[in-house]
C-alpha cells in the first residue's frame, strides 16, 4: 500500500463512460399488452483509470450500483455503453484467446462466501477448476500449485478434499481469494470482500489481500460500503451515488477534505470514538435513496443535498430551502392526501375544489401537515399561494408556482466530473459558483 | 456427490418415520418379485388351462369354485377345491394368477424406470438449456414444454402408439439360461413403444424443474466465479448448474415411476402394452368375470396400489430428507 501513487504510467484499466441498464417489462407478453420497458439505470456514466499496483476503492450506498460496476467491468454483464480498456484493449471487443487471456488477468473476490463456492465441489477442486480450465500444466503440477496456494492464503492441505460447508466465512473467504490467485492476475476486483465476516476475521482478510499485493504486484478494485475498510487498503476512493461517480480522489483528500456534500454525509456517518462526538455537527442524510429507474434531473444528490444552491436572486437559509424544495418534490409527485386535510371530512371537495370560503383554513391545515419548520413571511407567502392552489386540486399549477421561484441549477444542470487531481461532481465546485460555495456555507 | 451431511439426514428421516419404512419394505418386496419372477413362479405364466383328472378345463380357478354342468338335464354343482397348486387361482383361461403377479411386475417396473430415465434424458438437458439461458431461448423452449402439458398425457400416448404402432423387445432371461428355472418364458418382452411413449408424456415435467433450479443457480455467485475464471456455457452447465440441480430432480424421478407405473397399466388395460404379462392387462381381462372370479383382477390391481403406494412414500421420504425447505404433499406431477 504506497502512499501516493504517481498516475503519471499509463493506467492498467480504464474505464470510459461505463453504463449498464437493466430492462423491466421487457418480457414478450410485455410488449404485447404495449408497457414501455423501463430502464433501471444501475451504472450510468463511469469514468475513472486504474493504475498499475494501487487500490482504488469504489464506495457508495446499498444498491448504488458499485456491485454491478464491477461485474459490468469484467464482463461478467454486457455493458449497455462504454468502453474498458485493460492493458490498452477494450474489454467488450475481445475474442477468442484474447479473452481466455484477459480472464487470466482479471479476477474476482465476491461478497458472499457462503454463495460463492460450489457446494457440491471440494475447496481442493475448486481451488484447482481455474487451472483446469485454462490447462495449466500437467495435473501433478496442478495439484502442487492448489498445495501451494492453499499454504499461501493460511489454509491447511490436509482440507483439500473437504466440502465448502465444512469451513467458516473466512476460511472460505480465504479458498475465494486462493482461487482468484490461481492464474496469477494482474488485477482483481474485491467485491465487498469483508462484509459477510466477522469483525474479527475481516482484518485478517484485509492484511492478508495487502500482503498478497505486495507480493504478487496486484492491482485492486476494492469495492465496499464499509469507510474504514476503505480507508485502510485503498491509495485513491470513488465514491459513487446512484450510478454515477460524485468524486474521486486520493484517500488522504476524500477522508480529510471531502469537496461533494455527499461525501462529507457519508464520512459524517461513520461514528467516533470520541467525546466531542457530541458537539459534532452531524449532517446526517435526511430521505431514501430515489429510485434508479427514475434518477432525478441534474445532479441525483440534490433530492436529499444539505446544500442545495438556490437561484442567485433569492436570499434563503439553507434548511428553509430544503423544506420547499421537499414540498415541490411532493407536489410534483402528487404525493399529499388532500382528502384527509384537518381531519373529519373538515374541507369537502366538490368536482375536484373546495368552497371558496374555506381555502384559507384549508391552507393553514396542509401548511401544518407539509411543513414542519416556520418560514420566513417572503416565502410562507409564496408557499401558502402554492398550496392554495390545492384546494382546487390544481398540481401543476402549484409545482409551477414554487419551481418558477426556487428552480435550482443543482436540478438544470447535470454537473461533470472534473478533470484535475480530486474531481468533484458538484455544482458547488464549478468554476462560476465559486462565490456560491461561500453563500450556501 | 452424496455429503455427509445428505447421509445423515436421510438415515434420520428415515428413523423417524414409519411411511417410510413401510415404503421401503414393500418396494423391496415387490423388486424381489420382478428380478426373481422365474424361480419364484409356480408355473409358466403363459400356460392356459388347468386339467383336472378327467381331463376337463375349468377356468377360471379360485382358491373354491362350483362349476356348473348339466347331466341327463339335471343341473350338477361341480365343487373344486382350492389348490395348492394355484396359490392365487386362474384366470379365464386358466393360466396362474399368482405367477402372472410376479412377470407383472417386471413389466410394471421396466416401463417405470426406463420411463422415467428416458423422461430425465431429454427433459434436464431441455430444462437446464432453457433456464440457464434465459431470454428469448427460454421463451421458446418453455412455449414447447407448455404445449405438451396441454394435452393430457393418457390421450397424448395413445396418439403417439397409435403413430409408432408396438414394439416389444424381448429382453432374454438369465435365470432361464442359467438353468435354475426351467419352463419358464426364455425372454420377458419389454414393451419398448410404451416405454417410448411414457418417457415423452412426462420429460415436460423435469424440463420445468430443471428450468427452475437452473434459474436459480445461473445467479450464484459461484457461477458467476467461474465465468470469470473463463469457463464456457458447457463446462459451467456439466459442472456447476447440472450437479447442483439433481436433487430436486431425483426426488421428481420417484414420484414419477409411480406415476409411470399407473400410466403403463392404464395403457395395458386400454389394449396398447404389446406385452400380456402386464398388470392392467390382467385387470381388464378379470373384468368379465368380476362376479365370479375376483381374483383376476383384483389381484394385479392390488399390485399395481402397492407398488404406487410404495414408490411415493420412498419419495416423500427423499424429498424430505433432501430438501427440508419443502414441506407437506408437494410435487404436484404426475
Amino acid at each position: 500500500m504506497s502512499a501516493e501513487t504517481p498516475p503519471t504510467s499509463q493506467p492498467l484499466v480504464s474505464v470510459d463512460g461505463l453504463e449498464k441498464y437493466f430492462w423491466e417489462n421487457d418480457s414478450v407478453l410485455d410488449r404485447l399488452f404495449g408497457d414501455e420497458p423501463v430502464a433501471v439505470r444501475a451504472v450510468d456514466g463511469l469514468t475513472f483509470d486504474i493504475h498499475e499496483g494501487e487500490t482504488l476503492g469504489l464506495v457508495g450506498e446499498s444498491g448504488c450500483g458499485k456491485s454491478t460496476a464491477g461485474e459490468t467491468l469484467l464482463r461478467l454483464q454486457e455493458p449497455t455503453d462504454g468502453r474498458v480498456e485493460f492493458d490498452g484493449d477494450n474489454v467488450y471487443d475481445l475474442e477468442g484467446s484474447d479473452l481466455t487471456e484477459f480472464r487470466r488477468d482479471a479476477q474476482v473476490v465476491f461478497q458472499d462466501p457462503f454463495s460463492s463456492l460450489d457446494p457440491r465441489m471440494t475447496i481442493g477442486d475448486i481451488v484447482q477448476q481455474p487451472l483446469d480450465i485454462h490447462d495449466v500444466g500437467p495435473t501433478d503440477e496442478r495439484r502442487q500449485r492448489v498445495r501451494d496456494l492453499f499454504e499461501r492464503v493460511g489454509l491447511s492441505v490436509d482440507q483439500l478434499d473437504r466440502y465448502p460447508h465444512e469451513f467458516s466465512g473466512g476460511q472460505r473467504q480465504r479458498i475465494g481469494i486462493a482461487r482468484a490467485l490461481a492464474l496469477e492476475p494482474e488485477f482483481l476486483v474485491l467485491d465487498e470482500p469483508t462484509s459477510a465476516l466477522d469483525v474479527s476475521v475481516q482484518a485478517q482478510v484485509l492484511n492478508l489481500l495487502a500482503d498478497l499485493q505486495d507480493e504478487f504486484d496486484l492491482t485492486y478494485l476494492l469495492i465496499s460500503h464499509n469507510l474504514s475498510v476503505i480507508r485502510h487498503i485503498c491509495d485513491r476512493v470513488a465514491v459513487m451515488y446512484l450510478g454515477e461517480i460524485v468524486e474521486i480522489g486520493p484517500v488522504e483528500d476524500i477522508f480529510e477534505a471531502p469537496k461533494h456534500p455527499y461525501t462529507e454525509a457519508l464520512l459524517a456517518s461513520v461514528p467516533r470514538a470520541s467525546t466531542d462526538e457530541r458537539e459534532r455537527d452531524r449532517q446526517t442524510l435526511a430521505g431514501d435513496v430515489p429510485s434508479p429507474r427514475n434518477p432525478p434531473s441534474g445532479c441525483r444528490f440534490r433530492t436529499r443535498c444539505p446544500m442545495v444552491i438556490p437561484p442567485d436572486d433569492l436570499e434563503i437559509d439553507q434548511e428553509d430551502y430544503r423544506a420547499i424544495m421537499n414540498l415541490r418534490e411532493r407536489i410534483e409527485r402528487r404525493d399529499i392526501s388532500l382528502e384527509t386535510v384537518g381531519g373529519d371530512e373538515e374541507f369537502e371537495f366538490t368536482d375536484g375544489s373546495i368552497p371558496p370560503a374555506d381555502v384559507d383554513a384549508f391552507v393553514d391545515a396542509l401548511r401544518e401537515r407539509v411543513l414542519d419548520r416556520e418560514l420566513p413571511a417572503r416565502h410562507a407567502e409564496l408557499v401558502d399561494g402554492a398550496l392554495a392552489e390545492l384546494a382546487s386540486t390544481d398540481w401543476d399549477a402549484a409545482g409551477t408556482q414554487l419551481r418558477e421561484v426556487y428552480a435550482s441549477v443543482c436540478e438544470r444542470d447535470r454537473p461533470d466530473l472534473g478533470e484535475d487531481g480530486h474531481p468533484v461532481a458538484c455544482h458547488l465546485y464549478a468554476d462560476n459558483e465559486c462565490e456560491t460555495l461561500e453563500n450556501v456555507r | 456427490m452424496i455429503s455427509d451431511r445428505i447421509k445423515s439426514n436421510l438415515s434420520r428421516e428415515f428413523r423417524e418415520s414409519l411411511l417410510a419404512k413401510v415404503g421401503l419394505v414393500l418396494l423391496v418386496a415387490i423388486l424381489i418379485m420382478g428380478l426373481f419372477a422365474p424361480v419364484l413362479a409356480t408355473h409358466n405364466p403363459h400356460t392356459t388351462g388347468y386339467f383336472d383328472d378327467d381331463g376337463n378345463a375349468y377356468p377360471p380357478m379360485g382358491v373354491s369354485y362350483d362349476s356348473h354342468q348339466w347331466v341327463d338335464g339335471e343341473r350338477v354343482t361341480y365343487t373344486a377345491e382350492p389348490s395348492a397348486d394355484h396359490y392365487l387361482g386362474t384366470n379365464n383361461i386358466g393360466q396362474d394368477v399368482f405367477s402372472r403377479l410376479l412377470f407383472g411386475a417386471r413389466t410394471s417396473l421396466m416401463v417405470g424406470v426406463f420411463g422415467t430415465g428416458l423422461a430425465v434424458l431429454i427433459g434436464v438437458p431441455f430444462g437446464l438449456v432453457s433456464g440457464y439461458y434465459g431470454g428469448r431461448v427460454d421463451d421458446a423452449m418453455m412455449r414447447v414444454a407448455d404445449i405438451m402439458l396441454a394435452f393430457p398425457s393418457l390421450v397424448l400416448a395413445l396418439a403417439l402408439i397409435g403413430v409408432m404402432g408396438s414394439l416389444t423387445i424381448p429382453i432374454p432371461d438369465p435365470f432361464v439360461f442359467a438353468g435354475v428355472a426351467d419352463g419358464m418364458p426364455a425372454s420377458t418382452p419389454l414393451p419398448g413403444t410404451v416405454t417410448l411413449v411414457v418417457g415423452l408424456v412426462t420429460w415436460v415435467w423435469f424440463a420445468r424443474v430443471a428450468r427452475g433450479e437452473a434459474m436459480s443457480i445461473r445467479n450464484e455467485e459461484y457461477v458467476k466465479a467461474a465465468r470469470s475464471l473463463g469457463a464456457n456455457d458447457r463446462e459451467i452447465l456439466l459442472k456447476h448448474v447440472l450437479p447442483n440441480s439433481l436433487t430436486p430432480v431425483i426426488v421428481l424421478a420417484t414420484i414419477q415411476v409411480a406415476a409411470i407405473i399407473l400410466l403403463e397399466s392404464s395403457l395395458s388395460y386400454l389394449g396398447f402394452s404389446g406385452t400380456t404379462l402386464s398388470w392392467g392387462y390382467e385387470i381388464q381381462q378379470g373384468q368379465d368375470y368380476l362376479r365370479t372370479a375376483w381374483w383376476v383382477s383384483t389381484v394385479p390391481g392390488i399390485g399395481i396400489v402397492l407398488s404406487v403406494i410404495s414408490i411415493n412414500l420412498l419419495g416423500d421420504w427423499l424429498r424430505d430428507s433432501l430438501d427440508p425447505n419443502i414441506e407437506g404433499e408437494g410435487g404436484g406431477a404426475g
